[in-house]
């Protein structure tokens, strides 16, 4: 495979969510430097999610009685106000001219995973996902003490019932177990005692907003990892993220999320140790200039949502304009993936799981829905003779197999079948 | 965390587990085939595992109803004396278990008390694997019932999970038992369908991604046609039970409609001798009491209303059920009208063939280790006498040897 073509097409797709036509022709031109470095450069404005319109979330107030008359306006706009969440989104996604920030927000979002299904109100997870977008290239200590200050998440897990009197482990032990630490690197004692740290959160629910008690919080010193203080949240956030554990913990998921989902990360990742300050950009840049980006070896599958957005970008459409938003949340919901939505605190899957009989199923449906709403301008500006060859510089695919190219080359005339190939092909839905 | 569920579990393990032989996934046309050409012999005995995700409170599943203990430990969320469904003088039903309760009358439910593991692991994913791999000492990739499908020859409807993702429990080293997904596929037709067949060959240059990108839109064509449509036809009708009320009218819930599909397959005579069916939800660290019940609800309704529909095949008496969770939760409730992450919880096993009664010591209320119930009986007893007795297989090859058995069949 040639080399050039591989790195380029992982920068594009590990690093955003793939190119729109003429980016990737246009990279290979420009070299592997000039193009690493535009994918890493987030530019202070990035026109085309400027365009992206913010949706007005706003506090719904609490919620009407069963069967009043209140509740069924109540819940238009909460249904209502989630859509239109998921919406912008995933149009940042699609039309933002660097990608950076919102893969950046994405990762994250599977990280610290809260779902808007426990919450109910769009409210908290908005105003999460906008603390996400604001640490997702900063300090991980500063997003740690922002996370635990966050209502979606404290609700999520049962923070807001964890006191003095009543501790609840469930913040305390994913605190460690899956956002900081990793798990094994703790003991039970210190899954009690870091509970006991973090008592007294109390939460609005349908606005988000985080206070702490101090009648419901512990303020008896605790043992947690051998240290004996009193903690407070940020405290607690720097002591973990100060931890050599919490380093080989985060560059271990960037690994595995950016790098390879099914190889063990080596020692030698150098993100690990650009992570010492625990700036978060300088891991990340670390990783795109990790020498296992251009080890064939590491390949990855695309998540749904990450093949929906990079089909998008190649197709030119909007998601939010896509008819209708509801079929397209229901097209996300069948290949398991909708934004906000994850299926539990540890995140969303990867690698093989994405790949049975069913999704490749859902996956020609989807793709066919969305070639319908395409003008497939790009292709179509492609000549049919050379459609088989270029077409993979319009996706951004490192290479056709010969497989592929005889299935493409049936269709070179029809331009709606061959995109479905192409946008269904194993090159495609795995980033090589 | 919210609910657990299978699939949700699954998701967050795969990477761990997909090492094993790529697990094929059947279509129920192909099962249906199979079931007509070379039906499961007579009498052969059947085993349903049914996986309760999340962490099942089994203090309020079997309930020490007479224990002052119980009362004072979790005050918000105990269930009252003349509430629950009394087994003996001391152990009790929750309430919402009454088709667990009649079948427990007929004598064919066993229930083994203070199941678990040695150092019990509080993390979901962690204890989890720790039962589907029979491994709690050391983390690896294949289960036990996977290990199992490797020392039989090889048959893709041995073992076979509802739903699109195999759980860790049948994958093994060899080979992997197969999923069934609920609701079947619908196949691309035309000259659509000639070009996702291009698409799907295997090419050389392939990373193993991309051939399993390639293998996943195989198999949705790899189905044959003209067989007898077994699962369009209705589900088995339970004779002893009415079908008016919610117990025999099905409700919606997932682990009733996986069942249907387990006892259509087992009633057509599909040659499968392991079925792995899941339900999730129990992570009820906060309001505990309605969720738990309600989840509680299911798991008795859908499985006794299965056992009615055996009734009417000819396979009833060879069925055997076993039902498990990753953990137990902590005696003393967390004052969120839940409870945390505990150790010990009862398995049931249920079938005409067992030997209804209590197996293994209840955990003391009194006497806790580090705050949780005791762990009074080994599951790897409980997997080893499935292994032998319902199996009919050595458990060598699959738990190593092991010693403990418990005589309930």
């Amino acid at each position: 495979m040639n080399a050039q073509r591989l790195e380029t097409s992982r920068l594009f797709d590990r690093f955003g969510f793939g190119p729109r036509p003429g980016e990737y022709a246009q990279a290979l031109k420009e070299g592997l430097a000039e193009t690493r470095t535009k994918v890493l450069t987030v530019p202070t404005v990035d026109a085309g999610a400027a365009t992206v319109v913010e949706p007005e979330i706003t506090d719904l107030g609490k919620r009407p009685e069963p069967n009043s008359k209140e509740i069924v306006p109540f819940s238009i706009a909460l249904r209502f106000q989630s859509q239109q969440m998921g919406m912008w989104w995933l149009d940042r996604m699609a039309l933002s001219d660097n990608g950076l920030t919102e893969k950046m927000t994405w990762f994250w979002h599977g990280h610290w995973a809260t779902s808007l299904q426990k919450l109910n109100y769009p409210l908290p997870m908005f105003k999460q996902n906008k603390t996400l977008r604001s640490n997702c290239l900063g300090n991980f200590a500063t997003m740690t003490k922002a996370m635990i200050n966050d209502g979606a998440l404290q609700l999520w897990l049962d923070g807001q019932e964890n006191s003095v009197k009543a501790p609840n482990e469930n913040l305390g032990r994913e605190l460690m177990e899956l956002f900081t630490l990793g798990v094994g690197r703790y003991s039970e004692d210190d899954v009690k005692n870091i509970s006991r740290a973090l008592t007294g959160y109390q939460v609005v629910r349908n606005n988000g907003t985080v206070t702490v008690n101090q009648n419901r919080r512990d303020k008896n010193p605790v043992t947690l990892l051998g240290t004996t203080t009193t903690f407070t949240g940020d405290s607690l956030a720097d002591f973990l993220v100060a931890r050599d554990d919490s380093a080989q913990f985060i560059s271990e998921r960037l690994w595995y999320r950016f790098i390879s989902s099914t190889e063990d990360m080596p020692a030698s990742f150098t993100a690990k140790k650009a992570f010492a300050t625990r700036d978060i950009s300088a891991a990340v840049a670390a990783m795109a200039n990790d020498s296992a980006m251009r080890d064939e070896k590491f390949a990855m599958v695309k998540s749904p949502v990450e093949w929906f957005i990079s089909a998008c970008r190649a197709l030119e459409l909007t998601p939010s304009k896509l008819k209708t938003p509801a079929q397209l949340i229901n097209y996300l919901d069948k290949l398991g993936q909708v934004p906000f939505n994850p299926p539990n605190v540890g995140g969303w899957p990867a690698g093989e799981a994405w790949l049975s009989s069913a999704t490749a199923q859902y996956r020609i449906a989807f793709a066919t829905w969305l070639i319908k709403q395409s003008d497939l301008r790009a292709l179509k500006e492609i000549k049919p003779v050379s459609r088989v060859i270029k077409s993979a510089d319009w996706l951004g695919v490192a290479e056709w197999s010969a497989r592929t190219q005889s299935a493409l080359r049936s269709s070179v005339n029809d331009p709606a079948q061959f995109a479905l190939l192409a946008l269904c092909s194993p090159e495609y839905i795995v980033s090589a | 965390m919210d609910t657990v569920t299978r699939r949700k579990f699954l998701k967050l393990t795969t990477g761990a587990v997909a090492v094993g032989a790529a697990a094929p996934l059947l279509s129920i046309d192909q099962i249906a085939q199979a079931a007509i050409d070379r039906p499961l012999p007579a009498g052969t005995p059947i085993l349903v595992v049914v996986t309760l995700y999340g962490g099942n409170d089994g203090l309020n599943t079997v309930v020490p109803y007479t224990d002052p203990i119980y009362y004072s430990s979790r005050p918000e969320i105990s269930y009252k004396a003349d509430q629950v469904l009394p087994l003996d003088a001391e152990l009790a039903l929750n309430p919402a278990m009454k088709g667990l309760k009649s079948l427990w009358d007929q004598n064919k439910v066993a229930i083994v008390r203070g199941v678990g593991y040695p150092n019990p692991d509080h993390s979901h994913f962690s204890s989890m694997a720790k039962w589907q791999t029979a491994s709690p000492a050391k983390h690896i990739n294949t289960g036990w019932l996977g290990r199992w499908v490797d020392t039989q020859s090889e048959d893709p409807m041995l073992a076979i999970s509802l739903g699109s993702v195999l759980p860790p429990l049948l994958a093994g080293a060899k080979r992997s038992g197969s999923a069934l997904p609920l609701g079947g596929l619908v196949i691309p037709k035309g000259s659509l369908a000639t070009e996702c067949l291009q698409l799907s060959k295997p090419s050389k240059k392939d990373s193993k991604l991309m051939a399993a990108a390639a293998t996943s839109m195989r198999n949705l064509f790899n189905v044959s046609t003209n067989v007898q449509p077994v699962l369009k036809a209705p589900a088995p009708v339970s004779p002893d039970l009415p079908t008016t009320n919610g117990g025999n009218a099905g409700g919606d819930s997932n682990l009733a409609q996986q069942l249907d599909v387990v006892a259509k397959l087992i009633a057509a005579g599909s040659p499968t001798k392991v079925w792995s069916v899941s339900l999730g939800g129990f992570d009820t660290h906060a309001n505990e009491a309605n969720a738990q019940a309600e989840l509680l609800g299911v798991v008795s309704d859908s499985l006794s209303r299965f056992m009615g529909q055996l009734k009417a095949t000819t396979r009833s008496n060879d069925v055997t059920i076993m039902v498990y969770s990753e953990f137990g939760r902590r005696v003393v409730g967390n004052g969120s009208q839940g409870t945390d992450h505990g150790t010990a919880g009862p398995m049931f096993v249920i079938g005409n063939a067992v030997k209804g009664g209590f197996y293994g010591e209840q955990p003391s209320l009194k006497n806790l280790y580090k705050n949780d119930l005791a762990v009074t009986t080994d599951f790897r007893d409980v997997y080893a006498t499935v292994i032998e007795k319902v199996l009919k297989s050595p458990i060598e090859p699959t738990l190593g040897k092991w010693s403990g058995r418990i005589n309930f069949l």
